[in-house]
């Protein structure tokens, strides 16, 4: 996270008010919410899939290790080269210089949120190698000099109008109309050249395939394939959790991942790369390197956001949830946005920089019932509110509150005689049934009105009741 | 029931019914009266813990949990006219205390005890209201901890069904949260407005007089942004309605 | 101690290793009855499934007798699309074919108009078709023209994507197997649907009967 970052509320705050940002993160979660809706009710096995995607996932967790060795074992034997970083400062270091190495100078990306994660991009222009976005958002949002908003959709914040501000500038010649075939057109055109003149290509990992050694990748535009095809290097980077035993393995999960995120049956291409050029090939990088990164994930193994491992970054949660679709990917300042992302930036930022993210949140457990694999994302966010509390974390005046609050709750005599009080002097503050304004509860009375209480609690109307029966 | 031994109803009305709304606790009363049930209140009742519970504040929580667990885990039944309440009482507390040699086995038997009001009316009790009668169109909000941690949405409908002349009219977005999600509503006021605005304008859409829901806490959020916007929806928890209350003051209404 | 010592350190301290033959059956048995969590097939036969998925996803779909008359379908195609010459992939089963009156080539241009390729494999269940990498099949065949043209011949069709998994792996692992599902498209903008992002625009499958010309 961004430490120049303002603070969350006023990030919201500022997200609030920008209604073209609403405008356009209701148009794309809109569509992907009725469209998942449709794919999972047209298959109607979706929750026995939902059920062994997760028991895939758990079993590649608990066996991690052996997979690891597995994975490695086989994609060395494929002639890839796998590399392991521990955090993200050694995986740039570790891209950057095989992007030294292979004297790049453009370097094409295909989408990859760990790429994101571990900060790639600032680290090529660092170290001057010209980054090529490949992906049509990400090409969107580097022409905007932003970070994604979204793990499937990156642009999802930008309105086809913006977008269309963004080519006209850039595109040469300009999109000749703002309607989104017009501008994808342009996009193809402007980088077609840039795919074929790459040194090295950059993409990420869906799934990291054990038993054979292959790395697989889910796209539509087929931007990746040409990211990873012409250039003399392909790199890959992918967190550790990424595996799965087999190809089959990765079917199983295919099937849930991409009716959860896009609401299709499958992507229009998924590749599985397994090494570099093989003697004779028409075409495919002479080099292949694989990063292996785990940056916390080893962290959220040994404790109690193991789960969150087996997460397969399909968005459905940010789509379903009613936080996001107000404030959008970028006011949680965090790689991943939304529910995941409230679960997962505390433990790549720190739960100081980020404990505003898992209370952001209704715990109405809508991205819990999307999951496909299950992840129980509210009780992870509580566990983390817990870590909050625990650590001292939470605004004095908000401790101190729940504190005395739970002094009188405990004694039922005296909650009967403070309730009493309160709701006499509440009534004070109404008229007409309604309190409109109300000393300490602005966050209430700002935005609605407060029920006036009918000035005696339901005890006290009980026990008069039943002393009258008696 | 005749025959069979009158089961005995632990009422726990809720923090915010007994301050805010206590009209919600009698007709809580009379329907499981009305279903052959003996009610009693237990005066050692205060709240369930959510505040503290979302606050990260567990050892608060688990003082309240045991608590309210030893003054109500005599009866056959514990009943809250709150889904979110009682989802509290069914899944949180038996987590809180799992670890609790002493209460991890009494809260697992008071959670499997403890329901939701229309989910215990119908599942448990097969009741089913008669002779009701309200002339008027109606929408309803499936509060969240109700309706995904207790699987409450097809019992206050199959309720409904049965008072006569009641025309209910589909929400859009029944199921997305209002925004209310307890202290996340001051916590985080402008969200929550953002939300909750667009709740109110769905309920407005369906131009029904009243608005009804299971949770006393998402009714005072939602029935407070209607009024705040100038709706004249009327809104009520939806047992008013079953108990044949709908003829008082609706919430935020004097008598 | 290395990066990769670290994090395997880390790794085994959280899940200690298991027997290995029981991690292996125990990756098996997740696998069984596939049925149970896999959708249907949308027809009974494989090329009348096939034909649906391909079709929905925007692929256009033709069937023709056998392997010799393909070269009059792809004809058909490109006079129907204004095109003039065609980027034939250089397997043999294509070039073998009478290419009489089309100007093929094979060679790829960055802005190939159209190219034609052959599938390993085409899959019932999603309406995809796989292609390896290998001597005779460049990848970027698939993916620089705006017209892909793909011969799918009925006797490789599989039911599911894992009969396709099975395949894959008994055999030695090609450095690329791409499932194509449909033609490119993008959904970037604003969610709203676009044909032929990166890839082709066009995507027609030409499904030759069993009655196949001897290779």
């Amino acid at each position: 996270m961004n430490v120049a970052l303002p603070p969350f509320k006023e990030r919201a705050r500022a997200a609030l008010a920008d209604r073209t940002l609403k405008l356009a993160i209701d148009r794309t979660t809109g569509t992907a919410e009725a469209k998942r809706a449709a794919a999972v009710a047209a298959f109607p096995e979706f929750d026995a899939a939902r059920a062994r995607g997760r028991a895939i996932k758990d079993h590649v967790i608990a066996n991690l290790g052996h997979y690891l060795e597995m994975f490695e074992r086989n994609a060395t034997a494929s002639g890839a080269h796998v590399h392991w970083a521990v955090d993200d400062a050694e995986a740039r270091a570790i891209v950057t210089r095989l992007c030294l190495d292979a004297k790049a100078k453009v370097v094409t990306r295909s989408k990859s949120m760990l790429g994101e994660e571990i900060g790639l991009p600032h680290a090529l222009a660092d170290a001057g190698i010209e980054r090529v976005e490949t992906d049509l958002a990400e090409h969107i949002i580097q022409l905007a000099g932003e970070t994604p908003s979204h793990i499937i959709w990156p642009a999802m914040h930008r309105t086809r109008e913006q977008v269309a501000e963004l080519f006209n500038a850039s595109h040469q010649p300009p999109p000749e109309a703002d309607d989104p075939a017009t501008m994808v057109q342009s996009a193809r055109r402007v980088l077609r050249e840039k795919f074929l003149g790459a040194d090295v290509g950059i993409s990420g990992a869906n799934f990291l395939v054990a038993d054979t050694g292959a790395t697989c990748t889910v796209t539509n535009e087929g931007n990746a394939e040409l990211t990873t095809t012409p250039p003399r290097v392909h790199i890959v980077t992918a967190g550790i959790e990424k595996i799965v035993p087999s190809t089959a393995h990765a079917m199983a999960l295919l099937r849930i991942l991409v009716r959860s995120a896009t609401g299709g049956e499958l992507t229009q291409y998924t590749t599985f790369h397994c090494g570099p050029k093989r003697p004779g090939d028409a075409d495919g990088p002479e080099e292949m390197h694989i990063v292996l990164v785990d940056n916390g994930r080893t962290k959220m193994l040994a404790g109690e956001f193991r789960e969150m491992l087996r997460c397969i970054r399909c968005g459905a949660c940010m789509n379903h949830c009613v936080v996001y679709r107000q404030i959008g990917g970028h006011a949680y300042g965090g790689t991943y946005p939304g529910p995941m992302g409230s679960v997962l930036t505390p433990v790549l930022d720190g739960l100081a920089a980020a404990r505003d993210l898992p209370n952001a949140c209704t715990m109405n457990g809508r991205c819990a019932e999307v999951c496909p694999v299950g992840i129980p994302i509210p009780t992870l966010l509580r566990a983390w509110r817990r870590r909050s509390w625990r650590e001292r974390l939470e605004p004095g005046a908000l401790r101190a509150g729940i504190g005395l609050w739970a002094q009188v709750a405990y004694r039922p005599a005296l909650y009967r005689l403070a309730s009493r009080i309160g709701v006499r002097a509440l009534r004070a503050f109404g008229r007409d049934g309604w309190i409109g304004s109300l000393p300490l509860a602005g966050g209430w009375t700002a935005y609605r009105d407060l029920p006036r209480p009918s000035g005696r609690t339901f005890m006290e109307q009980y026990r008069d009741q039943q002393k009258g029966r008696k | 029931m005749s025959g069979q031994p009158q089961p005995t109803v632990g009422l726990f009305v809720t923090c915010l019914v007994d301050a805010i709304r206590p009209q919600i606790g009698f007709a809580a009363i009379q329907l499981l009266e009305e279903a052959g049930c003996r009610v009693e209140v237990p005066e050692a009742q205060t709240c369930c813990g959510q505040p503290a519970f979302n606050s990260g504040d567990d050892r608060d929580t688990a003082r309240l949990a045991r608590q309210t667990i030893a003054a109500f885990e005599g009866f056959d039944h514990v009943v809250l006219p709150s889904g979110s309440c009682a989802a509290t009482m069914v899944h949180g507390w038996p987590e809180l205390l799992a670890g609790d040699p002493d209460w991890a086995a009494r809260a697992k038997a008071f959670a499997a005890k403890t329901h939701e009001i229309t989910s215990f009316l119908v599942d448990v009790l097969g009741y089913a209201p008669s002779g009701r009668r309200l002339a008027a169109s109606a929408t309803y909000h499936d509060s969240c901890s109700g309706l995904r941690e207790l699987g409450v949405a097809a019992q206050p409908r199959a309720l409904l069904a049965h008072v006569e002349a009641l025309e209910m009219r589909g929400l859009p977005g029944n199921d997305v949260c209002c925004g209310f999600g307890g202290t996340f509503c001051v916590k985080y006021s402008d969200i929550s407005n953002a939300i909750v605005t667009e709740k109110a304008e769905a309920i407005e859409g369906t131009g029904a007089d009243l608005l009804l829901a299971g949770d006393l806490g998402c009714l005072m959020n939602m029935a407070g942004k209607l009024h705040r916007r100038g709706a004249k929806t009327r809104c009520f928890h939806a047992i008013e309605v079953l108990a044949g209350r709908a003829d008082g003051p609706a919430i935020g209404e004097e008598a | 101690m290395t990066a990769r010592d670290t994090i395997l350190n880390a790794v085994l301290a959280a899940c200690p290793a298991g027997d290995a033959r029981a991690v292996a059956d125990a990756a098996a048995a997740l696998l069984d009855d596939p049925d149970s969590s896999r959708p249907p097939l949308a027809a009974p036969g494989l090329p009348e499934a096939f034909t649906l998925k391909a079709t929905a996803l925007g692929a256009s779909v033709e069937r023709v007798a056998n392997m010799a008359s393909v070269p009059e379908a792809v004809a058909r195609y490109l006079e129907r699309h204004g095109l003039v010459g065609l980027s034939v992939q250089p397997a043999p089963a294509l070039t073998a074919l009478d290419w009489t009156g089309i100007a093929t080539h094979d060679h790829l241009a960055a802005d190939e108009p159209a190219a034609l390729g052959l599938a390993l494999y085409g899959i019932a269940e999603s309406g995809s078709l796989v292609v390896h990498s290998g001597p005779d099949a460049p990848i970027l065949l698939s993916f620089l023209p705006l017209h892909h043209i793909v011969v799918l011949r009925e006797s490789t069709l599989l039911p599911w994507l894992e009969d396709y998994a099975a395949r894959l792996e008994a055999a030695s692992v090609p450095r690329n197997a791409i499932l194509i599902t449909g033609p490119s498209g993008t959904t970037d903008i604003e969610g709203s649907y676009v044909r032929g992002a990166h890839g082709p625009g066009f995507l027609h499958i030409i499904i030759t009967g069993t009655d196949d010309i001897p290779e």
